[in-house]
């Protein structure tokens, strides 16, 4: 998957580019709106992370220009500036997200791949698997190594998150807006704990652990050779 | 238009005050007058009708009048302002005593005024017989020019009286206004003098006329008010720099401490770990202090969607579960109540209350969250059993920055006493207030919010 980042500040850039290619995406980075806009139009990229000051032309302008040529890639806006009529007005124009610096990159990487999986329909699945855990959507239970768990519904609602984005590292507040709609920053240790109480059901009692704290960044649910 | 000045108003309305009342004297005086001249018009005008009726007795039809008509001419002569004419029964003139009589004299009984080729008559109709209307009929004019010159002379005075008074007033106006107005220049002289470092000047209220004295009072609250805010806001900068300090320095110390000599790789990423942890200390503290100065700005505008508070609250109590049952806390909710508002500023209003009460209850306690629906407006609760806070340290709660355990101080991983102040930017800008009341064993946020549509 191609991705177009224009960004005008070279560490941010940089930083974001080896960021998004170690993560496994094919990124094109360029400075200058001009170009950015004349690259966005060529319709090759999947995703567009636009930031709103740039020297030519700015990223309202490179979305308008998007929009007008009637392209639907999903984009992300990067604002150092969380005004309102900055938020609304990017809505407007058909912007698909926004993050206001200072951001975390893990925050970036999810709402990426959150964007990336939009257009795709997954095929309603029946039930989630990872190594010996499943998890049956239908009937609602979950069992690992064929040993039935019993999980609350957040806790079941958590792990389904954790189990879809298998691979993933999830920032605290991602799993704070999607699993409790808490759409706030809050620098609260409740999904610490309620990760905790996950763990202590579906790991403690198994070798082989699933669920990984990444220090710094958030939670992954992978299984990994001992 | 530019908008007039309170002293040229002042003036302008004593002007025309003094304008119309020498107008209304001006009016009244000219009707005297001309009632007494008409008084005076009619005395005479008797008089000599008593003297004619005399002269003409029994010369009643025209050839007994004949043989007096000379003798009544020269009479008539003697009289240059009078005019006298004399008509049969029939209404034939009989006699004129000059020849330039109008023709057109009224003939109605009694006192009239008449304007002809630029001369002014009373005219006086009677018959010559006291009583008989049908018999021949007097008609004297009176000359009354002159009056009429009086009078007109006498108008054009009050005219100029009215112009130059109404002159002088708005002039002596004017003066009066301004220096009646001069404690309010003091006033704008030293609202003008007001600057940042000039906040605890005050005006002298109490030199000032009773209808100053409460402007100035107020003015004076203003500037208190400006003085403690400015005060708070230079606090709030110097607290910002002070919190940064900390993981600033943390930051440098232990980079270039890594960076004095090479290193295992395991040192390397716990080095960054640990920066990382500064860091995202650092970004929270800044996303929380935008959020404030957007609040400051009057930028904080929440949406107004209908929400259930129960049913938040009960969502807020959902997802601070697992932390209360660690804590062994119980969590309850009692009251419902529906309000126009926005979903998730009111979440993490309350959401920083929840965790407030939580982190200071103690095992076994007890967290309640309680909702009034109230004729007045909602309140909404959130009490904790604990030690209470000191009433001193009350007002002093939602500062910026501001903790209550001394023992959290600065660098603490955790918060940066910023929470409160959100709380209650959020609260403020659904037009509510929150206030904190501690007694034994409860310490109580209450949230009072107005009535939504």
């Amino acid at each position: 998957m191609k991705l177009l980042i224009v960004e005008d500040q070279p560490k941010t850039g940089h930083y974001l580019r080896q960021g998004l290619t170690e993560a496994g995406f094919n990124v094109e980075l360029v400075a200058d709106g001009t170009t950015g806009q004349q690259l966005a139009l060529s319709g090759e990229y999947g995703l567009l992370i636009l930031d709103v000051m740039l020297p030519g032309r700015d990223g309202w302008q490179i979305l308008q220009a998007v929009r007008g040529a009637g392209l639907d890639v999903p984009v992300l806006f990067l604002t150092a500036r969380d005004a309102v009529q900055d938020r609304v007005h990017g809505l407007e124009l058909g912007a698909d997200d926004y993050l206001v610096k200072p951001f975390a990159f893990s925050e970036l990487l999810a709402r990426v791949r959150s964007l990336l999986r939009r257009g795709s329909t997954a095929p309603q699945e029946t039930s989630l698997q990872l190594a010996d855990l499943r998890l049956d959507l239908i009937r609602r239970r979950v069992e690992r190594n064929g040993q039935r768990l019993d999980l609350t519904a957040k806790e079941f609602a958590l792990l389904e998150m954790l189990l879809r984005r298998q691979g993933e590292v999830l920032p605290k507040s991602l799993i704070a807006s999607q699993v409790w709609d808490m759409n706030f920053d809050s620098d609260t240790n409740v999904i610490e704990v309620a990760i905790r109480r996950l763990r202590l059901k579906i790991d403690d009692d198994f070798p082989n652990k699933l669920i990984h704290t990444v220090r710094g960044m958030g939670y992954v649910l992978e299984e990994r050779p001992a | 238009m530019p908008r007039l000045s309170l002293n040229s108003r002042l003036a302008l309305l004593f002007a025309a005050c003094t304008a119309v009342v020498s107008l209304i004297a001006g009016v009244l005086f000219s009707r005297a007058s001309e009632t007494h001249f008409i008084e005076l018009d009619q005395q005479l005008l008797d008089g000599k009708l008593v003297a004619l009726r005399s002269a003409l007795q029994g010369a009643d039809d025209p050839v007994l009048f004949a043989q007096r008509k000379a003798r009544l001419q020269e009479e008539m002569s003697h009289q240059t302002d009078l005019s006298l004419r004399v008509r049969g029964a029939d209404g034939h003139v009989w006699f004129d005593s000059t020849a330039n009589l109008p023709d057109d004299l009224p003939t109605l009984t009694g006192l009239s005024s008449l304007h002809s080729a630029g001369t002014a008559y009373r005219v006086f109709n009677a018959p010559l017989e006291p009583g008989r209307t049908d018999g021949a009929q007097l008609t004297l004019a009176l000359d009354i020019t002159h009056h009429q010159h009086f009078l007109q002379r006498m108008q054009h005075l009050i005219w100029l009286t009215v112009g130059l008074s109404a002159l002088a007033t708005a002039l002596l106006g004017a003066w009066a206004a301004r220096s009646g107005l001069r404690p309010l220049r003091r006033m704008s002289d030293v609202a003008a003098g007001v600057c940042a470092s000039s906040l605890t000047q005050r005006l002298p209220h109490t030199q000032m006329p009773a209808e100053l004295a409460e402007l100035a009072q107020a003015f004076n609250a203003m500037l208190g008010r400006l003085d403690d805010s400015f005060q708070r806001l230079s606090a709030f900068s110097a607290d910002i720099a002070h919190e940064l300090r900390t993981p600033l320095s943390n930051l440098l110390t232990h980079t270039q401490v890594t960076l004095t000599r090479p290193r295992d790789l395991e040192d390397y990423r716990e080095a960054l770990h640990s920066n990382l942890e500064e860091l995202q200390w650092m970004a929270q503290l800044v996303n929380d202090m935008l959020y404030l100065a957007k609040a400051d700005h009057g930028l904080l505008m929440p949406r107004r969607e209908p929400l259930q508070l129960a049913q938040e609250a009960d969502a807020l109590l959902e997802f601070y579960a697992p932390l209360a049952e660690d804590a062994q806390v119980r969590l309850t909710r009692q009251g419902e109540a529906t309000i126009s508002g926005d979903r998730s500023m009111l979440r993490r209003a309350l959401s920083n209350l929840l965790d407030n009460a939580l982190r200071f209850t103690p095992p076994q306690g007890e967290v309640q969250v309680q909702i009034v629906d109230g004729a007045q407006g909602l309140h909404l609760s959130i009490a904790n059993t604990g030690d209470g806070i000191p009433p001193a340290l009350l007002p002093r709660l939602f500062d910026r920055f501001y903790r209550a355990d001394p023992a959290r101080r600065e660098g603490s991983s955790e918060h940066a006493g910023l929470g409160l102040a959100i709380t209650q930017s959020i609260i403020r800008a659904h037009g509510g207030t929150i206030r904190c009341e501690s007694t034994q064993g409860w310490t109580r946020f209450v949230i009072e919010l107005p009535k939504g549509d």
